[in-house]
């Protein structure tokens, strides 16, 4: 090696540390541009992100959409208004009610905005889809947790009750609650069952009759498929990839619990302070447009929140909505997710 | 070597004034990039306020969820010697110490069997001579670069309920074995990741004992078994031991895989770590980082200080040729070589395995049809404009370019700590201690503490400055690389002959010559491995680069495949993944046979 070049790379990585602070973001454009923050899969190429980016911009042509994809969600933006840090996103796309709850318990002021009613096409939205009681964030889709067996294995599970019998034993993977959206709306559908006094007992006998919890949903299913159970906690949407002759449907067969499904919205939301609230709010309006919102689905594959949208193809066929949609409210959750979730995590790793 | 001409002379005297700027220079960057964001991060253990406390500290050793039956040390230190009787008066039974107690526990069953595994494979790459031998050992640093997803859906493949070994169990009557879901599949993939650490460890001293004392051991009458106890394996033991060491610390803190084959009854203390740090609750995820960081560091400095009085000084003129694997018809009923052919199928079932089945998974539909459709996924990849979209070419050019930018620096700052180390003087094991501290603190915490300092910007006079982007990613990633250069250089540095170094001196060399002229060749082995650790580390590394990366124009290897994990336009499978996967397990190879090459070369 080369002495004189090592001891020129050392020096220079400070220098060009010090040179490289503080030159993010810069525009281009003349005209307007608006900053999406979003999770990174929202983005890239076929998803929603990318057509409701091409055709905002052009039935805006002044506008520029950009997106900002963070890894940690919600959380990220949480803690840069907690800690002074500037927000440069005009809205968020991708929010659920607990990540509302967590962003409303850890901060004084509220991230977003109450937009309500100044987003045209809301008045459409599914009611029991609403989750902000203080009418900031809006949804655009959801899925509805349900399980999905393996029917030449396992009888269809009927209820919750049915999942304690012996056959199911160590058929059933779920997802940690404590990471996992599957997860956790598996784990809060349990108690709107079993009531906060009796979820964890019932839990206690999931366990003794083999329930595995895995990180995420990609690796419970990724075991699904490898045979290593039955059953997964999964969404109801499940045959629309997998359907036609050439597919063994018996693995993927839909089952709604107690006839039910947990519903887990997804809304968007305009942050307090963003730089450009009127294009936050068009671009809202926009993504409840029906065209937007069959694009949404069929590209998120989550049903659309708006009524009587039908996205046709492969979504319109093969989706499956459950008989009633369960989900607890933005009330409900606030000031008790937290004390859940966290007793049932202690509970089985200390078993 | 000629004498110096003028030129050299003027260059030893640059460099000379420069080793000082070096120093400054890597204490400058791992400020930045290392000690302030952990810093802000941990400090939260022990302050609130602006004022010192240990609440936090005695609320998580005091939990009897966190340290089971030891929480009364810290609540209740008087009815101690009353428990203590009773325990034994109750026939002392097994006792819980909680999620710590686990935790300790799997990393040392952990490590245990990585050790048992990597041993007989640094003696078949250190002393017998097969075809295939520097490719072999080429690739044994590919599990450091495997991401945790890719070693799931390999160790599902082979040891799964219809997985490669149950059905080879099927075949002779035998089975099925249920190991997925167990704390055995995790201890194996442990092993799978930390084995091949130890493995390669090793091999570079066995390589380097002295063949000269090992020959009069066996003039003087010793079996060889007896020269081995008695000659060999006293060197090899700073080098068994840091593997076991660093094995022990990084299965401590073991992370993505435990909830991937395991499930969350397994959990460890880094996972409930992840988990409070998604909850946003920080002080207690900071103390129990601390909590890990302290026991790491205490296990690092008692470890230095016994490693600095075992290094004996020794020369590697005098290095034992290998014999060869396969030889004359005895060679067959030889019991070294029919042991090594046992080990060498265990290693094909826990190495080969995973790594096959994921190649092959990536030619694989769900259904078990041939398919080229995930490499096509990476063709579109390739082709697509859309925004957010990572290009796989992009990503190998930036693996390779930051891999080559990590060793380059890491190397150096590797080199240096050492000189620290090897320094006789008070403290310099504690030095050393503090900055093999990369090693030592949990990936979650140095994220979290990144995203808030350098990701979110520090306020200075006024200006908000942010550090992101490629060179900071060089650095986080020289950062967490060097550790494993001092680790490789510390002891092959002490083991020059001081009457060299003085006798430099004593000519009229400054230290930085004597260092780069005469003490660097004598150790090429050593910083080759070493060099060869940073790339791996870097090529590997996903959660800072992640955080760092300025959209998807930094974008990584390991970042790629993450983002097309996520990805459903082939449906709900990791085919991309495995597909990227392939690509990253063949360009680490390639990468990796050349610096072998390469580095052979210099040696010469």
């Amino acid at each position: 090696m080369n002495r004189r070049k090592f001891l020129t790379h050392s020096a220079g990585s400070v220098a060009g540390l010090a040179a490289l602070s503080g030159c993010i973001g810069n525009t281009e454009n003349s005209g307007q541009t608006l900053t999406v923050a979003a999770y990174s899969s929202f983005t890239g190429d076929g998803t929603a992100g990318n057509w409701l980016k091409s055709s905002f911009e052009s039935k805006n042509p002044e506008t520029t959409v950009t997106f900002q994809t963070t890894e940690n969600g919600v959380n990220e933006f949480i803690q840069r208004r907690s800690q002074d840090a500037p927000i440069d996103a005009d809205l968020f796309v991708g929010l659920n009610t607990g990540e509302l709850v967590r962003a409303d318990e850890q901060l004084d002021d509220s991230l977003f905005a109450a937009t309500g009613d100044r987003i045209d096409g809301i008045e459409e939205v599914k009611s029991d889809l609403d989750f902000d009681p203080a009418g900031r964030v809006v949804p655009y889709d959801t899925g509805y947790i349900s399980l999905v067996y393996d029917e030449d294995e396992v009888d269809e599970p009927a209820t919750f009750d049915s999942l304690l019998e012996p056959q199911y034993e160590n058929e059933l993977l779920t997802q940690n609650a404590e990471g996992s959206d599957p997860g956790r709306a598996f784990l809060l559908w349990t108690i709107s069952q079993k009531g906060p006094d009796g979820y964890l007992d019932y839990w206690n006998q999931l366990a003794d009759n083999g329930i595995q919890i895995l990180s995420d949903w990609g690796t419970a299913y990724e075991a699904y498929q490898d045979e290593e159970a039955s059953m997964v906690v999964s969404y109801s949407t499940d045959q629309v990839y997998y359907h036609g002759d050439d597919v063994d449907i018996s693995r993927h067969q839909v089952g709604f619990l107690n006839d039910q499904g947990y519903a887990n919205p997804e809304g968007m939301a305009q942050f307090a302070d963003a730089n450009n609230p009127e294009l936050a709010r068009e671009f809202m309006s926009f993504m409840l447009s029906e065209e937007a919102q069959a694009e949404i689905a069929t590209r998120n594959v989550q049903f659309p929140a708006v009524e009587g949208v039908d996205p046709g193809g492969d979504f319109g066929e093969f989706a499956l909505e459950p008989p009633e949609a369960v989900t607890y409210s933005y009330d409900d959750l606030v000031g008790n997710v937290g004390g859940w979730i966290d007793e049932w995590a202690r509970q089985i790793v200390s078993n | 070597m000629g004498p110096p001409d003028r030129e050299q002379l003027t260059m030893r005297a640059k460099a000379s004034r420069l080793l000082p700027v070096g120093i400054a220079a890597m204490l400058t960057t791992l400020v930045v990039v290392f000690y302030y964001p952990v810093g802000s991060v941990l400090s939260s253990a022990i302050s609130a306020g602006g004022r010192l406390t240990l609440d936090p500290i005695v609320a998580v050793l005091g939990d009897p969820f966190y340290t089971g039956s030891a929480h009364s040390l810290v609540t209740a230190p008087a009815s101690l010697p009353r428990r203590f009787a009773a325990w034994v008066n109750a026939g002392m039974p097994a006792v819980d110490f909680g999620l710590f107690g686990f935790t300790a526990y799997q990393a040392l069953l952990s490590t245990i069997v990585s050790v048992a595994v990597g041993l007989p494979g640094a003696y078949l790459l250190a002393r017998f001579e097969f075809p295939g031998r520097e490719f072999l050992r080429s690739v044994t640093i590919l599990p450091f670069v495997m991401p945790s997803i890719l070693v799931a859906v390999g160790f599902l493949a082979m040891f799964g309920r219809s997985g490669v070994v149950n059905d080879l169990l099927a075949t002779v009557g035998l089975g099925p074995i249920r190991l997925v879901f167990t704390l055995e599949i995790v201890i194996l993939a442990h092993a799978f990741y930390n084995a091949p650490l130890v493995t390669r460890l090793v091999t570079a001293a066995w390589e380097s004992v002295d063949t000269r004392s090992v020959e009069t051991a066996r003039t003087l009458g010793a079996s060889p078994l007896r020269a081995f106890r008695d000659v060999t394996l006293p060197q090899l033991v700073p080098a068994i031991l840091t593997a076991s060491v660093l094995t022990f610390i990084f299965t401590f803190m073991s992370f993505p895989i435990v909830l991937a084959l395991g499930g969350l009854q397994l959990a460890t203390v880094e996972v409930w770590l992840f988990s409070r740090v998604q909850n946003l609750a920080l002080v207690e995820a900071a103390t129990l980082g601390a909590i890990e960081t302290a026991l790491s560091l205490g296990l690092i400095y008692v470890y230095l200080r016994f490693e600095a009085t075992q290094i004996s000084t020794h020369g590697k003129e005098h290095v034992r040729s290998r014999l060869p694997l396969f030889g004359d018809w005895r060679s067959i009923s030889d019991p070294r070589r029919l042991g090594l052919f046992v080990y060498c199928l265990v290693a094909a079932v826990l190495f080969v395995g995973p790594i096959l089945s994921l190649v092959i998974e990536s030619l694989t539909t769900p259904d078990g049809a041939f398919t080229l459709d995930y490499y096509a996924f990476l063709f579109a990849q390739q082709a697509s404009t859309a925004v957010g979209t990572i290009q796989p070419l992009a990503a190998i050019t930036n693996s390779l370019l930051f891999g080559f930018g990590a060793l380059v620096l890491a190397v150096p700052m590797g080199v240096l700590v050492s000189v620290v180390a090897t320094h006789e003087g008070r403290g310099s094991r504690v030095a050393e201690a503090l900055l093999t501290a990369p090693l030592a603190v949990s990936g979650i915490v140095l994220g979290l503490g990144m995203l808030r300092t350098l990701v979110f910007g520090i306020t200075v006079f006024g200006h908000r400055l942010t550090v992101t982007g490629p060179i900071a990613i060089v650095a986080a990633h020289a950062i967490a690389a060097y550790p494993f250069v001092t680790r490789n250089v510390t002891p092959a540095l002490s083991g020059i002959d001081d009457r060299l170094v003085d006798a430099a001196r004593a000519l009229g060399a400054d230290r930085p010559t004597v260092l780069v002229d005469i003490e660097l060749p004598l150790i090429a082995p050593a910083l080759i491995a070493g060099a060869a650790f940073a790339f791996a580390i870097s090529i590997g590394e996903f959660d800072s680069t992640v955080l760092l990366a300025e959209g998807v124009d930094s974008a990584t290897m390991p970042v790629a495949l993450e983002r097309y994990t996520a990805n459903r336009s082939l449906g709900p499978n990791l085919g991309p993944a495995t597909a990227m996967g392939t690509v990253l397990l063949v360009v680490t190879t390639g990468s990796f046979m050349l610096i072998d090459r390469t580095g052979r070369r210099w040696e010469r």
